[in-house]
């Protein structure tokens, strides 16, 4: 088990791993690696196209829509954008406060964007080479 | 006619033109031709149906006026000068002296002869009909008690491949270790009547078994026979069998052998006589489950359990695959159907992986709308449900609203990131029995199962049940238990309970003020599985300081919790004895409580080696084997 740094929750993603039929044999994970980043590039344009035309409530759905996905591997500092995508979404701070400035929420919504893109890119590059797929 | 001069040869008006008269020449030329009687008699006898009268003539008189042979006819309305009374000349109804009910005797007593015949015939065509019917249940019967037999036999095929598999996984490791080489002689026992002795010389379970027995199980397990069409056939079969046997209460393979003769008694043929279906107990000892799924689902979830030593009497012992992985030996008859409801694809194939991986059945829906429309289809068909709460189409709790209506029993469990007390109060408000915190992890998802379906568990034991195993709720009831083990949310049947629902608020909201508020934190950090797991213990917590502050409240909540017994409503607001539950008392039960919380956790780690470590008979054969009698409750 590699260490992604902070990218990867190391106890969520050794149980996918464990999944596989061994260390040699990554049937199962690489593949759900690989839809991941597949799925995640969909969403970051579907992200674009929702901040272009200001759609708070797109932007939370699909903020949501990656969160799960990316939690569910463990992939942590994806996560997290999304949560933020999510909550400015809602018009609301990561601690559930009210955030009533749309621009603000568009604002904080395009910074975690971009972070997110940045760290899926890392992250995607990192699991290539884990799984030799480069 | 008359009135042209040029028929008076033959016929014409009298001089007073009351009468007409019929010359010789009529009766010798015309009457042969026009009339078939072609006699005179029978032309005057329609004449005088039509009231005409031969007027005589007194011979004395002298001699005819119109010659010899000439007849004369008169018809009071009929006359030279008055067509228009032509209408009233008729033919005079029938005589008055020929009797009615004889006339009509006849027809009558024909129509009756004609009805009765077509009644016959038509008595005949339902006979035939009937036969025919009879002809085609029986068909029917035969066909469906077939391929009920073809599927037994499918179903002991597959576990006899299982077994195979097993047993070469534990060849393998055999060879592997380089030791116990004199176990090998079991291989001849061909899958059937596997000793468990063996089990307790395996190897624990830390071994991989090949990956080609891997797939191999994967692809049985992947075949499992849970299309609609079997449920519909096992439904038919049953009310065929129930209606033959009604008194036959017992949900075990003596049903399908007794209640065919009862349900066709009056058939000549009897279809279960056939000895083509004597398939069955031929299958029956090849270890074929009669407490499958299929079966039990059919009987109401209430029913009593049965004495779960029946099982001792079956002859089949299988191994279970040794310590391949925690989840296969988990349970001891037919796997758990499990409905995951989730949209996300990511989610879903690693939920599914996790639940395959524990020897569970899964289907997926991928949003609440399907979902319900496969409960509908078949209320009975799954054993749990996961539920995503954030779904499009249809979101989670609508659907568990909505699956609510069809099968109030089947556990919902949420799956959700939304873990905030008061997102969780609501699941529960609209029927969910427990939430499985995202990122769900296959600890996490081992830890709802054996709580919800402990009836289902090979070792009920290490669920951490306490209570009465007759008790219908047992599945619910080690909510108490596990929720100390983790679980973020209220036991099972809360739902359904206000007085739950109302000490499960007030948990909450103490928890709420204890506790940092879940997804204040930016973001919950779940990098190990403990800290998701967090809130559960916080709550368990809280309710113990609850239990302080009102004992008689948290007594209800926790009674309920722990399901212990006679019904959810009951015996709520009783602090003390009323319970009929294994529990002694309040106070024992919450320390017994207590101590069952922590149990199933650290327990789980060993689950691999269990199936290997329990050389119990008892436990060991519930893994695969046909007489999962325990479970019937």
């Amino acid at each position: 088990m590699p260490d992604f740094g902070d990218h990867v929750d190391n106890g969520i993603f050794s149980q996918i791993l464990e999944m596989d039929e061994s260390d040699h044999d990554r049937d199962f994970s690489e593949p759900l690696v690989t839809n991941f980043f597949e799925q995640a590039e969909d969403t970051f344009e579907k992200m674009d196209r929702a901040l272009a035309a200001r759609d708070l409530n797109e932007l939370s759905t699909l903020g949501h829509f990656l969160k799960g996905s990316s939690a569910t591997l463990g992939f942590n500092k994806i996560r997290d954008s999304c949560q933020v995508v999510q909550q400015y979404g809602h018009k609301l701070t990561v601690d559930g406060v009210s955030e009533p400035d749309e621009n603000i929420c568009l604002k904080k919504i395009a910074e975690a964007l971009q972070t997110a893109k940045v760290d899926t890119a890392e992250l995607e590059k990192q699991m290539k080479r884990f799984f030799g797929t480069e | 006619m008359l009135e042209d001069p040029s028929y008076n040869s033959v016929v014409r008006w009298s001089p007073d033109g009351d009468s007409f008269v019929v010359l010789e020449k009529f009766t010798k030329t015309i009457l042969p031709k026009h009339f078939k009687h072609s006699n005179f008699a029978s032309f005057v006898r329609q004449l005088n149906k039509y009231d005409f009268h031969k007027v005589r003539h007194n011979e004395e008189s002298g001699e005819a006026p119109y010659g010899r042979d000439a007849w004369e006819f008169k018809h009071p309305e009929f006359r030279a000068d008055r067509k228009d009374q032509l209408d009233n000349i008729r033919r005079k109804a029938p005589a008055p002296r020929k009797p009615p009910p004889t006339e009509d005797a006849f027809p009558a007593s024909q129509q009756i002869v004609v009805l009765s015949e077509s009644l016959n015939a038509t008595n005949v065509q339902i006979q035939t009909l009937q036969e025919q019917y009879l002809e085609l249940d029986r068909t029917n019967r035969l066909l469906v008690a077939e391929v009920l037999s073809l599927q037994k036999m499918l179903r002991a095929q597959s576990q006899a491949s299982n077994e195979l598999i097993s047993h070469l996984n534990n060849m393998e490791d055999r060879r592997r270790n380089s030791r116990h080489s004199a176990q090998s002689s079991h291989s001849s026992h061909s899958g059937t009547n596997y000793h468990q002795g063996t089990l307790g010389l395996l190897p624990d379970g830390t071994d991989e078994p090949a990956p080609e027995l891997r797939r191999a199980r994967d692809i049985l397990n992947g075949v499992s026979p849970d299309s609609q069409a079997d449920r519909e056939l096992e439904r038919l079969s049953m009310a065929y069998h129930q209606n033959g046997s009604p008194a036959e209460s017992a949900g075990s393979s003596v049903m399908y052998t007794h209640a065919g003769p009862q349900a066709t008694l009056n058939v000549v043929h009897d279809p279960f006589s056939d000895p083509r279906h004597l398939v069955y107990p031929v299958g029956q000892t090849q270890g074929i489950d009669p407490f499958h799924a299929d079966h039990i689902h059919n009987i109401p979830y209430s029913r009593p359990l049965s004495n779960p030593n029946v099982m001792t009497e079956t002859p089949s012992q299988i191994t279970p695959p040794p310590g391949k992985d925690q989840g296969g030996s988990l349970w001891r008859g037919k796997k758990p159907q499990i409905l995951l409801v989730e949209d996300d694809k990511t989610c879903a194939r690693i939920g599914s992986k996790f639940l395959t991986n524990m020897d569970c059945s899964v289907e997926t829906a991928r949003d609440g709308l399907e979902a319900v429309e496969k409960i509908n289809t078949d209320a009975d068909r799954f054993d749990l449900i996961f539920m995503d709460i954030i779904m499009p189409n249809l979101d989670g709790v609508s659907a568990t609203a909505m699956i609510r209506m069809v099968s109030p029993q089947i556990p919902i469990i949420a799956m959700t990131s939304n873990i905030r007390q008061e997102d969780i109060q609501t699941y529960f408000q609209f029927g969910m029995n427990d939430v499985l915190a995202k990122p769900f992890t296959r600890d996490g998802m081992v830890r709802i199962l054996k709580k919800h379906l402990t009836r289902m568990l090979k070792d009920p034991q290490s669920a951490g049940v306490l209570n009465d195993p007759n008790d219908p709720t047992s599945a619910a009831a080690t909510a108490g238990g596990q929720q100390t083990a983790g679980g973020p949310g209220p036991p099972t049947g809360g739902y359904a309970n206000a007085t739950m629902a109302a000490a499960m608020q007030a948990a909450v909201n103490q928890a709420a003020q204890a506790q940092v508020k879940y997804e204040q934190t930016p973001i919950p950090s779940p990098s190990t599985t403990a800290s998701w797991h967090s809130p559960g213990t916080t709550m368990q917590q809280v309710q113990q300081q609850q239990q302080h502050a009102s004992p008689q409240l948290d007594q209800g909540g926790y009674m309920n919790a722990v399901g212990s017994g006679q019904g959810v409503g009951g015996m709520v607001l009783t602090p003390g004895g009323s319970q009929r539950g294994p529990g002694p008392g309040p106070g024992q039960q919450y320390a017994g409580y207590m101590q069952a919380g922590p149990g199933p956790v650290p327990r789980l780690p060993e689950m691999g080696g269990m199936g290997g470590a329990d050389d119990r008979p008892e436990k060991r054969q519930r893994l695969y084997g046909p007489s999962q009698g325990g479970y019937v409750g």
